[in-house]
Parts: C-alpha cells; structure tokens; sequence
C-alpha cells in the first residue's frame, strides 16, 4: 500500500526514507508496544516497574552488545547463556571466599577466558563459530553447575546489590551502565581500526584478508569482548539476584541473537546496529514486564516474541525488498 | 554459516579449498581412513563400552540406548537435509510441542492410526508453513524459525492452557516402548527415517537440487532451479518427520505438553554436526547423523552407569562437539575464514 506513494515520490528521498527507517525500524514497535503498555498495563510506569525494566533490559543490552559485534563479524556465539550463569556462579562463590573485589574479577575473567577460547577455535581451529560455541554452551552450562552442584549459592554480595539495585538521579545504575558501554562501543565500532577491521571481515573475510587486515587477530578480539559483556552481564545478574543457580541464562543466547536482528543487525554480517540492540532489549523487557503486570500465564509471553520477530523481519523484508525495486528503477 | 545465503552473497562464501599445494601426509591417511573414522570410532567405543561398563552391553540397555538416540535422531534426518540445503530448522521443539498435543486431544474421538495420522499431517504442515515464511517472505532462516519456535511453543501452551495433557490410551502409550525381536519399534523407525533421507539427498532430484541450493542459491538459481520449491519440501519433510518423533515422545511420556522437547532443535544440529554434516551446506551425510545419535547417548549413558555427575556430561557432550568438529577443520585446507 505504501509502495505506490513512495514510488511516486523523488526515489531519492523516498531511498533516505527508507534507509532510516532500515536503521531504526525497531522504533515503530517499540513505541506502539511502549503505548500499548502505558495504556493497557496498571502501574506501568510506575517508579519500581521502570526501574525493574531498565535493570532488566540493561543487563541483556550489554550481553548484547557483544553478540551484535560476533554477528557484525558475521558469527555467531550461542555461548553467552551459560557463560552468564557460570560468570554469576563464580562470582558468588569467589565473592564467599575472596571479598568483593576479587568476585568481580572472578565474574569478568571466566568471561574474558571463554571469550578467548571461543575466538581460538574460530579463528585458529577453524571451527565453524556456531558449533563452536554450541559445544561450549554444553561445557560451560555442565561446569556452572558443578561448581554449584545444583544447589542454590548465597551470593548476598552488599555492595554489587548496593551498585545494582541502586540509583543515581533516579536513574538505575546498570542502565547507566548500560549507556556508557553504548558510548564505549559506538567509538569502539565507528571511530577504531577494529570496528572498520569487524565490518570488512564480516563483509568479505577474503577481500579483508587480501586489504590486509589480520583477520584472525580480529575474530579473537570480537569473540574476546563478546566473552567480557557475558561476563559483565553474569556480574550484574549476580548483583540483581544475590542468591544463584546453575542454570541461569538458559536458552538467553538465542534470545540475545533475537535482540540484535530486532535491533536491525543482518546476521549476514558486515553491519552492526548498537542503537538498535540497546532499545530492542527494553522493548523485550518492557512486553515482559507488561504481561506481568496484566496477570497474563507466563506462556504467553513466547507467543508475543514470537509473533513481534517474525512481524519485525517481514516489514523489514518487504522495506528491503521496496528499497531494491526503487534502486533498480533509478 | 546458512543465514548468509539468502543475501546472495553466497557466491563469495569460502567452500572447500583447493587442493593443497603440499598435500601432508599425515593428512592424507587421515582422510582415507578419515571416511569411516567416526563410524570406526563409536564401533571401537561402544564394544569398550561392553566390556568395561557394568551392565552397559544388557539387552535393556542397550535397548534404552537405541530409544533415547531416536527421537534426537528421528529429527536430525530432517536437520541434515535441511543443514544440506543450507538451511536450518530451530522451531522443531515447538512443531514436536503442537503435533504431541494434537495427537493427545484426537485420540480419545477416533482410532489411534488416525491420532497418529493426524499428528504427522501438523507436523508437515507446520514444516510446510515454515519453508513458506522463510521462503515467500524472504526471511533468514535461523531467526524466523527462532521466532516460529515461540510462536509453536506458545501456542501449544494456550491450547492447554498451561496445563500438562495426559494420554490415557494404553494402546497408543504402548508404541513407545513396543519392541519387534527386542529391537525398540522407534529404533526401527529412525533406521528407515535415515535410509528415506539418504536416497531423498543422494539419489533423486530433489536431493540435487537441494544441495545444489545449499552450496550455493545463486547459482542453483541461475541454472533454474526452483529454489523455493526445494526448500520448502525440505522444510516439510523435517515436519513430517519431527511429527513422527513427537508421536513416539507422547507415547513414551503418556503425556504432551509445550515444553517436552525443550532444546532438542540444538540436540538434532549437534547430532548432524557431530555425524559429519558441514554446515557450510552443500553435503549431508545420513549414515554420520545414525552414528552420531547413537555415539552421543551412549556416551551419556556409559557416564550414567559409571555414576558420573549428570553434569559432567553437559562437559562431556560439549568436549565430544569441539573435539570432532578441531579434527574435521585439521584434516580441511581452506585459506581464509570468517567467523561464521
């Protein structure tokens, strides 16, 4: 329907037109949800329901964050879900045993590690990064739950709870947080070597190799830092929740990838959507906290993601498929 | 990995390399025997397995073992044609979810062939639906069959309303564990269900064209290959033989619900993988998806026995995984690879 009227209009506006609407076309859904909500959900803004979000969403964002680079790259790391259980696990336990400090470490290292080997088996190994990671989702999720032999870990950490649950201005740390690692990751992407360095790989690992760039040495890094967001993200987790279990973060990593393809990362790599990422994971926590709130079963929250990713892909479909058609007419 | 096919700038995508200009030995013995290594290897195993394992190599456990490596088994035939075509399939669990409770609400109203009928109609339907969206919509496989998943899996929620369906026909709980000479009716069905897909990939038409699809759409489709037809028939096949396995879990489990399968979909791609499919697409091999299904349950089992953690093998799986698919990448020779 809209096609004609765009067809009409000057093709170069009607191309800038859609190209924004290509970069941010997970805002249309997020507004008609966010409405929806604030009209149909009570309390919905609510200062304890915000809060709950962003806390909530933050903490997928910056595991997200991550998976958006891999995919740039044009990988996948299925791993991050029980990387972030494993993260939480250790640091509760390091937390028990060491103090704060070195809890924290211990959350952000095994992040880095696996990261790290992700990367090498990728990149070294020549494992495709799908496998490669599956078969870590296995190791990890069983070594999460050794260290805790299936029982419940009083993390009780006070001060990562403080940081966690607390506010600055009103505005919950880990949403911060989760804006500044968006600034972080914005000039990492668009101003670095290694961001240009993501986006050629991703794009033609042949031609980025014949250019020159070290294509492994970027495949590590990227694996690397999405290892390190999983490893922030099972911190603050473990921050939120004070008490852990090894099977935290089951089945996140699919979730994490849903998030950045909403975000409008193609999982053909060559372009990542930060932006995007970050307000496709409060969307997702938003319709979360909404259906909650409505006393709706919990199961019908697989229905609205799904039905909210399948409808996000088709109009994006049919917006490029138009894009295309009004490229050939010009 | 498959998503980058649909862009069409699948004709860029690294396939094997050339020839090496310095084949090494060593590689090249690996690759003669290479050819039945796996099947050689989960022989060797499975018979150590005997031996050494406490009452692994009894008839009944044996016969548990071939059972639980054919639901997982029975839908990574379909995973294999469809990862063959380049393709992938991650709403099985909710497709396993909708075609059990169906199967549940139809039998108490009509005679069980029919139930079970009906069962695998849903299950190709739903498959057929799938290859539709991917196809008509243009959609990236991995992702829309993602969201399909929720959706299925919702959905079989809702019909039930949260609730668990028990199924109290005795006849229909007894094809789950029926047995013909000792040998589980369900191990049978997975041996046909391989066989089925091997002359499917490898001896007619479709399975050309399927593969020719999976290593690269661009120029099957140049050479006029009706793409979309292709994939849309790989799609239904792995529904109708996802509804098969979901007809067997019901029974075994007299029971159906939206989560009875939870992450067999990544079950059925390690199966596939572990067997020897490339998911580069291209090539899929039925005979590695048989070995790999039973290789990973016996291996749980074996573990089981012992009286290893169950969470060991979470480890155990994932090391077999990485290490199978580092010796595959070893004995390859292409050049340059990206991340996927």
């Amino acid at each position: 329907m809209t096609t004609t009227s765009i067809r009409t209009a000057p093709p170069s506006h009607a191309q800038t037109y859609l190209r924004a609407l290509g970069r941010f076309s997970v805002l249309p859904p997020f507004v008609i949800v966010a409405i929806a909500c604030i009209v149909l959900a009570p309390n919905f803004l609510s200062s304890s329901n915000v809060a709950n979000m962003l806390i909530n969403g933050s903490i997928t964002a910056i595991i997200a964050y991550g998976m958006t680079i891999v995919i740039a790259l044009r990988g996948l790391d299925l791993s991050v879900g029980s990387l972030q259980g494993l993260s939480a696990c250790l640091t509760a336990v390091a937390y028990s045993v060491f103090g704060t400090g070195l809890g924290i470490a211990a959350g952000l290292a095994i992040g880095l590690a696996v990261g790290v080997v992700n990367g090498v088996l990728v990149a070294y190994l020549r494992v495709p990064s799908f496998v490669a990671t599956l078969g870590m989702l296995g190791i990890l999720r069983g070594v999460a739950l050794l260290v805790t032999n299936g029982q419940t870990i009083q993390g009780g950490s006070s001060f990562l709870n403080y940081v966690v649950n607390g506010r600055v201005v009103g505005v919950p740390i880990p949403f911060l947080l989760a804006l500044a690692l968006l600034g972080v990751w914005l000039v990492v992407f668009y101003y670095t070597p290694f961001g240009r360095h993501v986006v050629a790989v991703g794009g033609s690992p042949e031609a980025a190799s014949d250019s020159g760039i070290r294509v492994r040495r970027t495949t590590v890094i990227a694996f690397a830092l999405s290892g390190l967001s999983a490893g922030v993200g099972g911190v603050l987790l473990m921050g939120q929740l004070s008490n852990v279990t090894g099977d935290l973060g089951t089945g996140l990593e699919l979730q994490v990838i849903a998030i950045a393809v909403l975000g409008g990362t193609s999982l053909a790599g060559g372009n990542g959507n930060l932006i995007g990422t970050l307000v496709a994971s409060l969307l997702l926590a938003m319709i979360d906290s909404a259906l909650n709130l409505l006393n709706v079963p919990s199961f019908y929250q697989y229905l609205a993601i799904g039905l909210l990713l399948v409808a996000a892909l088709s109009l994006d479909s049919v917006r490029a498929r138009v894009s295309r058609r009004l490229v050939q007419n010009s | 990995m498959s998503t980058t096919q649909m862009t069409g700038s699948a004709s860029v995508a690294p396939s094997t390399a050339p020839e090496g200009e310095r084949p090494r030995k060593r590689i090249a013995l690996v690759s003669r025997v290479g050819r039945y290594y796996l099947q050689i290897a989960v022989f060797v195993m499975l018979v150590v397995f005997c031996i050494v394992v406490p009452d692994f190599g009894s008839t009944g456990n044996l016969a548990a073992v071939a059972t639980q490596a054919s639901y997982g088994g029975i839908i990574a035939c379909g995973m294999t044609l469809l990862i063959a075509g380049g393709l992938f399939d991650l709403s099985v669990a909710g497709v396993v979810a909708i075609a059990a409770v169906i199967t549940g609400l139809a039998l108490p109203h009509t005679s069980i062939g029919i139930a079970v009928l009906i069962g695998l109609a849903t299950g190709t339907l739903l498959g057929w639906i799938n290859g539709l969206i991917i196809t008509k919509i243009a959609l990236p496989p991995f992702i829309a069959t993602y969201g399909l998943f929720n959706i299925y899996t919702g959905v079989a929620f809702i019909i039930l309303n949260g609730n668990v369906l028990t199924i109290q026909s005795v006849y229909f709980n007894q094809i789950g564990t029926a047995a013909v000479f000792g040998v589980p009716v369900v191990f049978l069905v997975f041996i046909v269900a391989c066989f089925v897909s091997q002359l499917l990939l490898n001896r007619t038409r479709f399975g050309r064209r399927l593969r020719a699809v999976g290593s690269s759409e661009t120029a099957a489709r140049m050479a006029g290959i009706p793409v979309d037809r292709v994939k849309i028939i790989a799609f239904a096949v792995t529904g109708l033989f996802t509804g098969l396995a979901a007809i067997f879990l019901a029974a075994l489990l007299s029971s159906a619900s939206g989560t009875m399968a939870t992450g067999i979909e990544l079950n059925a791609i390690t199966i596939a993988v572990v067997g020897g499919t490339s998911l580069r697409g291209g090539q899929g091999t039925l005979l590695g998806t048989f070995t790999g299904a039973v290789f990973l349950v016996s291996l749980n089992t074996a573990l089981n026995l012992i009286g290893v953690s169950s969470y060991w093998q979470n480890v155990a799986i994932g090391l077999v995984l990485v290490l199978t698919l580092v010796i595959g990448a070893l004995t390859r020779r292409d050049k340059i690879r990206g991340a996927d």
